[in-house]
């Protein structure tokens, strides 16, 4: 029957889709890989978790533009749930971005239920949720960083998605009947996955998190037909594999070496490669534990959709003493500058640093610091784009030794702190301006080394860090741009909190959603702020765009979300203030 | 600049709490009337206030740990009486991560904690709880503490089951550790 109905749409499809264009809209019909390869063209739609597979996060709908966007005004919300806690965490959180198709919106909470809401005439109606009862018990205690899920994928007549628990569930569309799920990380492990699914022909590509608790980090592929596993790259290399070697410790520390995946990475068609950010090496403060390079851990690795197979890896923290997770999805961008026409991915990194390499090759290319206090190096090497001080013949990397926390130096301040000049909120990019759009925090905080026992330390299921950071000192934040063919920083506008939601572009605006509820619209060249309006929650979500009935929207949740309130709220006092809440708020003209 | 200030404040936070623990030493910490020994103890009312107002720092278990943020002290390892236990719950403990769970601990003119006031700590030397708790559910938490956590071993299948009940998977990890631990993990593709 399904697979009858299936191949029914699915014939119906090209012809669906031709229609859909040209009337400028779109109408019902499966989500096949040309619709997903060709996702920035549909522009009332939003039908992958970075908007197309480049991860832009660029809408071409300008009904919203800087002459009109000061009318912009609360159209309708809508009040889901999720906020309870479990394990370590007090309240779950809102970090997704919605899916946008045909007028209907999939969005999810912290514990990964999914909402469907039509959005047709003007105010939302839930359609379906589907609760897929995630054992708040068995994640919550070793989710790191709070109850947070960041999307679903859509793919034929299913919506995919995650659950904390470590599972892939696939919903019906119409229905929100779950059709099948598989379990696919394992809390037992200490693993969780936050991410949103990234959809690539035909299998679901799932990152993990878990690195403060001694995982090894992988990505895995899972057919979405047959439900089985396609391929699972681990980030951390077994014994004898290439980069092995980067791992010179005598008892093993790669075992749980850490290099998590959670945040969605990007893709390219033309050469059919996947590239997905690593995160950082367990333990995470502790480097006298694990000499050598650590790969894959704080690198950029593009790996072959069809096998998994590495194909190129660039590190931007070696042996890195500080957790600068290079978790962060890659910008795919074709830039025309003085180094004439380049095909580049651009990574703006924890560790403060913007990165743009040769996305064929993973070649360096050029680095910006985009924050505005880093300490922890004098810079990158403008030849290898390593820091200046590496020094491949060591085994323990002491960057600037006054802010390297070491087992000599045990109390240090490092800017950026430990989350990151940029944390996993998305960035966004203008192709149009070829301006790149950094959601920054601009942080320092202190971190304390515990030696790490070999045999001793690791516990399933414990955290396993090295020690652990606080925050004396306030943080900031800022919406920083670049100019991406030549790196070089075009304006900063700056706020009052973190950035911790991410950013979405259109063609003259940047809209961005602060942690204290404020939403905002800056001006795409000058980033001079347009338009403000306060939600009265946390924001810790990208903000996206859609159309329905001929009328562009903007859509954010609103839900403080993250670790921010139980690790690092001290560094912004101001926010304690804040209640946990769970909300989809939705703009239009 | 702003490093050296961050720096000295800091270990002022530290020199903080030996004051505090010399005065803790000397007026025996919470000079108040404390909630009378239990008759019957209410450990499944302990569990329930143990698991929404400590798990998050100390853990399940109790032993807390090290790590991302948070260094709460075991309270399996811990050498303290029930009074003390009640007076750190109470009282926090300043310059320290652990939050004073009593609303008035440190207001009026009587001194209750460690015979400091609002006035003798600096602001944010003492964090407040995210929730309050009333004496009598304090003692009840002690209680709980004193039963089932203090002087325990490392925690186990019985008392992960004792403290979860049964419904999560949360506790399959001591029946099934993960085959040798992740030292054993399958070799990358
Ligand atoms: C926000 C995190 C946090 C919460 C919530 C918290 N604690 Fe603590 N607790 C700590 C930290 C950190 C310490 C270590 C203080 C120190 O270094 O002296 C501690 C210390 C203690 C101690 C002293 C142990 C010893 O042997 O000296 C006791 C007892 C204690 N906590 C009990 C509790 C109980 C019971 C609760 C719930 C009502 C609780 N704590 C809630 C963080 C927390």
């Amino acid at each position: 029957m399904i697979s009858f109905r299936n191949r029914l749409l699915g014939g119906c499809a090209a012809v669906l889709i031709a229609l859909g264009f040209a009337a400028g809209g779109a109408l019902a019909a499966d989500v096949t890989q040309e619709r997903l390869l060709n996702a920035d063209q549909e522009a009332g739609n939003w039908i992958l978790h970075h908007k197309d597979f480049s991860a832009h996060r660029y809408a071409t709908l300008d009904q919203i533009n800087a002459g009109t966007v000061k009318n912009l005004k609360v159209a309708w919300t809508v009040q889901l749930g999720g906020i309870e806690g479990g394990g370590i965490w007090s309240h779950g959180g809102l970090e997704g971005t919605p899916l946008a198709e045909d007028g209907f919106l999939y969005v999810t909470d912290g514990w990964g239920s999914v909402y469907k809401i039509d959005t047709h005439g003007g105010e939302g109606k839930l359609v379906w949720k589907m609760d897929p009862k995630t054992d708040h018990d068995w994640a919550g205690a070793i989710a790191c960083c709070g109850v947070d899920n960041r999307g679903v994928a859509l793919w034929g007549d299913m919506v995919v998605s995650h659950t904390l628990d470590g599972r892939l569930v696939a919903t019906d569309k119409e229905s929100g009947k779950v059709l099948w799920q598989r379990q696919i990380a394992n809390p037992d492990k200490g693993e969780v996955v936050t991410g949103a699914p990234l959809v690539v022909k035909g299998m679901a590509i799932t990152g993990v998190a878990g690195a403060e608790y001694g995982i090894r980090g992988w990505i895995a592929a899972t057919d979405l037909k047959t439900h089985a596993e396609v391929w699972r790259t681990y980030t951390i290399p077994a014994k004898g594999e290439p980069g092995s070697d980067t791992w010179k410790d005598d008892h093993n520390a790669a075992a749980n070496g850490g290099g998590s995946t959670w945040v969605t990475g990007s893709y390219d068609p033309s050469t059919n490669t996947i590239v997905w950010g690593v995160g950082n090496p367990g333990p995470d403060w502790d480097s006298a534990y694990r000499p050598g390079d650590n790969l894959y851990t704080d690198s950029s690795l593009a790996v072959d959709a069809d096998t998994g197979r590495i194909k190129w890896h660039f590190q931007h923290t070696p042996n890195d003493p500080y957790d600068y997770d290079s978790v962060a999805e890659n910008v795919l961008a074709d830039v025309n500058g003085p180094h004439g026409a380049m095909k580049i991915a651009l990574e703006a990194d924890r560790n403060g640093i913007g990165y743009a390499v040769d996305r064929t090759t993973g070649k360096f290319i050029w680095a910006t610091p985009f924050v505005k206090k880093l300490t922890w190096t004098k810079g990158v090497n403008p030849e290898t784009g390593k820091p200046m001080e590496y020094d491949a013949s060591k085994g323990q990397q002491i960057y600037n030794p006054e802010a390297t926390p070491t087992r000599t130096n045990k109390v240090t301040i490092i800017c950026p702190g430990n989350m990151g000049g940029k944390n996993w909120p998305p960035t966004a990019y203008n192709p149009k301006l070829q301006t790149w759009y950094i959601p920054v925090i601009e942080s320092c905080n202190r971190v304390t080394v515990e030696e790490t026992v070999p045999g001793k330390s690791y516990k399933s299921r414990e955290f396993f860090t090295g020690g652990g950071p606080s925050n004396p000192i306030k943080i900031t934040g800022s919406v920083t741009a670049i100019d991406a063919a030549t790196g070089k920083i075009t304006g900063k506008f700056e706020t009052p909190f973190p950035m911790l939601g991410g950013l979405l572009a259109t063609p003259d605006l940047v809209f961005a959603g602060q942690p204290d509820g404020h939403v905002m619209a800056l001006d795409a060249k000058s980033l001079a702020k347009l338009w403000d309006f306060n939600t009265g929650g946390g924001v810790s979500a990208p903000p996206m765009t859609f159309s329905v009935d001929g009328k562009q929207y903007i859509a954010l949740l609103v839900g403080q979300g993250g670790a921010w309130d139980k690790w690092f709220v001290d560094g912004t006092p101001e926010l304690k203030k804040i209640a946990p809440s769970s909300t989809l708020y939705v703009f239009g003209l | 600049m702003r490093r050296d200030g961050n720096t000295r404040s800091s270990s002022l936070l530290v020199l903080g709490w030996f004051v505090v623990a010399a005065l803790l030493a000397i007026t025996g910490g919470m000079a108040r009337a404390q909630p009378a020994a239990p008759g019957p103890v209410d450990l499944e009312l302990g569990k329930k206030l143990y698991r929404a107002n400590c798990a998050g720092c100390h853990k399940w278990h109790g032993n807390g740990g090290g790590g991302y943020g948070g260094d709460a002290l075991s309270l399996r390892h811990t050498t303290l009486d029930r009074d003390q236990v009640i007076t750190t719950i109470g009282c926090g403990r300043p310059g320290t991560g652990m939050p004073y769970h009593l609303r008035d601990a440190y207001e009026g003119d009587e001194k209750k904690c460690y015979g400091l006031g609002q006035k003798d700590l600096s602001p944010g030397m003492v964090l407040a709880a995210n929730a309050f708790l009333r004496p009598g559910e304090i003692g009840v938490i002690a209680d709980y503490v004193l039963a089932r956590v203090k002087g325990r071993g490392e925690p186990g299948y019985d008392d992960c089951l004792e403290f979860f009940g049964a419904g999560s998977r949360v506790c399959n990890i001591f029946k099934s550790p993960v085959e040798g631990g992740p030292a054993a993990a399958p070799p990358g593709k």
